[in-house]
C-alpha cells in the first residue's frame, strides 16, 4: 500500500533547510511534492565545497522524493504560474524569505484556496518586532533561543550545535502540524500554520524553563542533568565512552570499582563527587571528575569498559563518530542507510525515512531533483498546453526541461 | 465562532513514562486531543528518585519537574495493569481511543496485555504507537536508551566543538534528543491518522530513538556519506555555507550572522562596507567561500569589533540579512517577539507544584487553536473518566470511513 500521505498534493515555496526537510518527509510519506524553484535555484543548491567532495549533500539529502519547477518570478506569466500550481494543491509549504508579492503569502494562497493547508516558516515567528523575517540564519535562531548556551568553554567564543536542530525542528513541527490540519480540514476548511526555528528551539527547552520556576533546590540557570556526560565522552584504551552510574546499588558501584581496579578512587578528593552526587560521574561535575574516570579506563579497551560497566549496573555506550555508528552492527541490522541513484553523479548514501509504518510504508521514489527538471512534466499537469510551456520556456519565464 | 483544535475528537491512551512518551503525547494534547495519561497506582521506581518523571531534578514539592513539564495538556488515570478489573477498564478505555502509545522495552507491552494483536482485535481503528530506543530487532533492542548515550551513539556529539579540544568543553541539559524522538513519533501517529481516512483501518508504527534522532542529523549523515570522513569542527561556523558565524562586537558581545545565498553576500559585502569583497575571486561563490573561509574570517574579525552589538543587529534586520544575537533566560521570556507570539508562558495550576514555566506550542493554527494546560496529579482525572466509560460517552470517532483525502486514491 501506498504512503500515508499518499493522494495529497504539495507545493513547496521554501529553500535553505526547514522548509525542504518538511517537504521532503511528506514526499517519503507518500505526497506528490512539487518544488517550486525561482529561476536561479533553491539556495542550498550551493552549500557546500569545492573540494571537500561532499556535491552539494545538504540540498541533495533534504530533497528526494520531490519535482522540481523552475520558474521566472519576476515575469506575470511566471507568478501566474505558480499561483495556478498553489491554487490546486492540498498543502503549501512557504517561507518568508521566498517570495515579497502579495499573491504569494500564506493567506492571499488561501484566499484563492479555501482547502489550502499553508505552512508559513519565519525564522523568529509570525508575529511581533521581528515576525516573518527570512528562515535561512540557523546560528541566530540557536543564539536568541539560548540553545547554544548548552555548549562551548566558559570564557571562549561560542559554539554552535552542531546540526543545524533549529531549522529541522521548524520541518517536523511543521509536518505535524500540517497533519493535524488536514484531520481539521473536514472541519474547517484550509488554514495557516505559522512555526519558526526559534519557536521550535524555545519550546524544545521547556524543561529548563520548568526548572527556573520555584524549585526545591536550586539547579540554577542551566539545569545540569545527571544523564549527561561530557561531551567528549571518557577516554578508553582505545576510544571512548559515554558512562553513568546510573540507578546503582552501593553494593553494585563497590563491585565496579573492583573491576574497574580503581579502588583507590575512593582516597581521591574527588571521590564524593563521583560517588554521591545523583548518577555518579555523569552529572553536573562530570567534567571535573571525568579524569578519575579516564584514569581507571585507560587500562581497558571500549569493549571492556562497557562489559564491564553493564555487568554491574552502569549505563554505558559507545561513543561514536558518524563512521563507527554507521557501521555498527545495530544501524546496519535496522538498514539505516539506503543509495539513491542521481542522474550526473551517481549513488548517493542517505537515512531512511524515519518512521516504520505496518501498512502505509515510507519509501523513497525520487533523487533529489535538477533545477526545473520536471517544470514541463508539472505545467502540463496543470493544465498548460505544451506549446504554451515551450514559448513560455523561449521567453524565459520557465526554466529547466 | 471560536473554533477548538485540530484534533479534536481524537483520543489518545498515553501509556508512557520519562520523556520520549509523554511529551510526544502532550503535543498531541496541545493540539486538541483527548489525551489520557495512564500511571500505575504506585509510584514507579526511577533512577535517583521515588518520583515520576525519571527522577529528573529539580522537584517542585516533591514532583520532578520532568513529570511536571513532558505532562501537560493531558487527564490523569491510574490503572493497574496486572490486575483484571483495572485491564478490563483499560480495554473498555481502548475501544474509544484513537491512538494508543507506549514506551517502554519491547517486552513489556505483552506482558500488560497491551500488545498490537490484542488491542488491534479490540480496535482495528488504532494507530499503535511503541517508542523504544534502539529498535524492535537488532543485537542492542533489550538496551535502555536514554538522551546522553544517544546523543553519544549516534554521533551527535562529535558535531559540536572546536578542532582539537578535548578538554573542558561542557555539555549541559539538552534533552533535545529525547524530545526530537517524541516529536517524531508525534508526526508518525499523525500521518497514520490521516492515512486512516483513506484506508479505514489503524495500524502499528515502530519509533526507535536511534532512527529518529540520527534523522535529526540528516544533512551532517548526508555530507559524512558523501566525503566518506566528517569535516573538522568549527566552532560556531557551519560547514556548508560562508559566511556563517559568530563574530564578537565593539562591545564584546557576540552576533551571529550569515550570508546563505549570493544575493545575500552581495548585500553583506555593502552591510559591513567591504564592497570591494563582492569582486575577490576567493569569495566569488558560497563554495569558494567555504574553501577560503580562515581567510573570510580574518577580514571579518576586525570588521565586527568595529561597533557594538546593537548596530549590527540594526544593520542585518533592515537589510534582512540572517543575524541573531544571545539571550539568556531574563532577557528570552520577556523579549517583545516570545510574548507576541506566545513562545513561553506560565502555565497556571492549583496543583501542589504551582504555576511552571514552559515553552508554549511552537505552531499556530489561523483557524484551530492549540491549547496549553497544566499537568494532572496522578490519577487526577479517574472518577471523571470512568464516569464517562460507564456512560458510554466516548468522544472519540469511530473507525473512519475513507473520505476526505485530497484526491481519492
Amino acid at each position: 500500500m501506498a504512503g500515508p500521505l499518499f493522494g495529497y498534493r504539495v507545493v513547496e515555496l521554501a529553500e535553505g533547510v526547514g522548509g525542504p526537510y518538511s517537504a521532503m518527509l511528506m514526499g517519503d510519506a507518500g505526497a506528490d511534492v512539487v518544488k517550486v524553484e525561482r529561476a536561479e535555484g533553491d539556495r542550498a543548491r550551493g552549500w557546500g565545497s569545492k573540494t571537500a567532495g561532499d556535491f552539494g549533500a545538504t540540498f541533495l539529502v533534504t530533497n528526494r522524493n520531490k519535482r522540481s519547477v523552475a520558474v521566472n518570478l519576476g515575469t506575470p506569466e511566471g507568478l501566474a504560474a505558480v499561483k495556478k500550481l498553489t491554487d490546486s494543491a492540498d498543502i503549501v509549504i512557504v517561507d518568508a524569505g521566498w517570495s515579497d508579492h502579495p499573491d504569494l503569502q500564506p493567506d492571499a494562497i488561501i484566499a484563492r484556496n479555501g482547502q489550502a493547508v499553508v505552512l508559513n516558516i519565519s525564522e523568529f515567528g509570525h508575529e511581533g518586532p521581528l515576525g516573518d523575517y527570512p528562515p535561512y540564519g540557523e546560528l541566530g535562531a540557536q543564539m536568541a533561543s539560548e540553545a547554544i548556551m548548552s555548549l562551548g568553554v566558559p570564557g571562549q567564543p561560542p559554539v554552535r550545535i552542531g546540526v543545524d536542530i533549529g531549522s529541522m525542528y521548524a520541518g517536523i513541527y511543521g509536518l505535524s502540524a500540517t497533519c493535524a490540519a488536514l484531520i481539521a480540514r473536514d472541519r474547517v476548511g484550509g488554514q495557516r500554520i505559522d512555526v519558526s526555528p526559534f519557536g521550535c528551539l524555545v519550546a524544545m527547552r521547556s524543561t529548563l524553563w520548568a526548572a527556573q520556576s520555584n524549585p526545591d533546590e536550586w539547579w540554577g540557570f542551566h539545569l545540569d542533568s545527571y544523564l549527561k556526560p561530557p561531551d567528549n565522552g571518557y577516554h578508553t584504551k582505545d576510544g571512548a565512552v559515554s558512562f553513568t552510574l546510573g540507578r546503582m546499588t552501593r553494593e553494585q558501584r563497590d563491585e565496579l570499582y573492583k573491576d574497574y581496579d580503581m579502588e583507590w578512587v575512593k582516597d581521591d578528593p574527588m571521590f564524593d563527587l563521583v560517588d554521591t552526587d545523583p548518577g555518579g560521574s555523569g552529572s553536573r561535575y562530570g567534567w571535573k571528575v571525568r579524569p578519575v574516570w579516564e584514569k581507571a579506563f585507560a587500562k581497558f579497551t571500549t569493549a571492556e569498559v562497557i562489559e564491564i560497566g553493564r555487568r554491574h549496573g552502569a549505563t554505558t555506550f559507545e561513543k561514536n563518530d558518524y563512521a563507527q555508528m554507521i557501521n555498527s552492527p545495530q544501524v546496519q541490522h535496522i538498514g539505516m542507510v539506503t543509495s539513491v541513484e542521481h542522474p550526473g553523479i551517481g549513488p548517493v548514501q542517505q537515512l531512511v525515512p524515519p518512521w516504520d509504518f505496518s501498512d502505509t510504508p515510507a519509501e523513497i521514489r525520487l533523487p533529489a531533483p535538477r533545477l526545473g527538471e520536471h517544470t514541463a512534466e508539472v505545467l502540463t499537469e496543470a493544465g498548460y498546453a505544451a506549446s504554451e510551456v515551450a514559448s513560455l520556456k523561449s521567453s524565459g519565464v520557465l526554466v529547466g526541461a | 465562532m471560536t473554533e477548538s483544535g485540530p484534533l479534536t475528537g481524537i483520543r489518545v491512551f498515553d501509556m508512557t513514562l520519562a520523556m520520549v512518551g509523554p511529551w510526544c503525547a502532550m503535543n498531541l494534547g496541545a493540539m486538541g486531543a483527548d489525551v489520557i495519561h495512564i500511571e500505575p497506582p504506585t509510584p514507579r521506581q526511577m533512577p535517583g528518585s521515588d518520583r515520576p518523571g525519571g527522577g529528573v531534578p529539580p522537584s517542585i514539592n516533591g514532583t520532578s519537574i520532568g513529570y511536571i513539564s513532558w505532562n501537560m495538556n493531558k487527564r490523569g488515570l491510574t490503572l493497574d495493569m496486572k490486575a483484571q478489573e483495572d485491564r478490563a477498564n483499560a480495554y473498555e478505555l481502548l475501544k474509544t481511543c484513537d491512538v494508543f502509545l507506549m514506551n517502554m522495552r519491547p517486552d513489556v507491552a505483552g506482558r500488560l496485555g497491551v500488545d498490537y494483536q490484542t488491542l488491534s482485535k479490540i480496535n482495528p481503528g488504532i494507530v499503535y504507537c511503541t517508542v523504544t530506543g534502539w529498535g524492535q530487532d537488532g543485537p542492542m533492542r533489550e538496551l535502555p536508551g536514554a538522551d546522553g548515550q544517544i546523543n553519544h551513539f549516534t554521533g551527535m556529539s562529535t558535531t559540536n566543538g572546536v578542532d582539537g579540544a578535548t578538554e573542558g568543553e561542557l555539555y549541559r541539559h539538552s534533552t533535545q534528543m529525547d524530545a526530537s524522538t517524541g516529536n517524531y513519533a508525534t508526526q508518525a501517529i499523525l500521518l497514520a491518522l490521516v492515512a486512516r481516512k483513506r484506508t479505514g483501518k489503524g495500524q502499528r508504527i515502530d519509533m526507535s530513538m536511534l532512527r529518529a534522532t540520527t534523522h535529526l542529523q540528516t544533512g551532517r549523515i548526508g555530507e559524512y556519506l558523501a566525503r566518506q570522513t566528517i569535516g573538522p569542527r568549527l566552532g560556531s561556523a557551519a560547514q556548508v555555507v560562508a559566511p556563517d558565524r559568530a563574530f564578537e562586537t565593539g562591545d564584546t558581545r557576540q552576533v551571529a550572522v550569515a550570508a546563505t545565498s549570493e544575493a545575500e553576500w552581495a548585500t553583506f559585502c555593502d552591510v559591513i562596507r567591504k564592497p570591494e569583497l563582492k569582486d575577490d575571486p576567493r569569495f566569488a561563490t558560497n563554495a569558494d567561500r567555504v574553501d577560503h573561509r580562515a581567510e573570510l574570517h580574518a577580514i571579518l574579525e576586525p570588521v565586527f569589533k568595529e561597533f557594538p552589538l546593537d548596530y549590527w543587529v540594526l544593520q542585518f534586520r533592515r537589510n534582512r540579512l540572517p543575524y541573531g544575537w544571545p539571550m539568556r533566560w531574563d532577557e528570552l521570556r520577556y523579549h517583545q517577539q516570545v510574548q507576541d507570539n506566545g513562545y513561553m508562558q506560565l502555565v497556571p495550576s492549583t496543583a501542589p507544584w504551582g504555576d511552571v514555566w514552559t515553552g508554549g506550542p511552537p505552531y499556530r493554527f489561523s483557524k484551530t487553536p492549540e491549547r496549553w494546560f497544566t499537568t494532572p496529579q496522578i490519577g487526577e482525572h479517574n472518577d471523571e473518566i470512568l464516569r464517562e466509560l460507564a456512560e458510554g460517552r466516548g468522544s472519540s470517532t469511530p473507525v473512519a470511513t475513507p473520505s476526505n483525502t485530497g484526491r481519492e486514491a
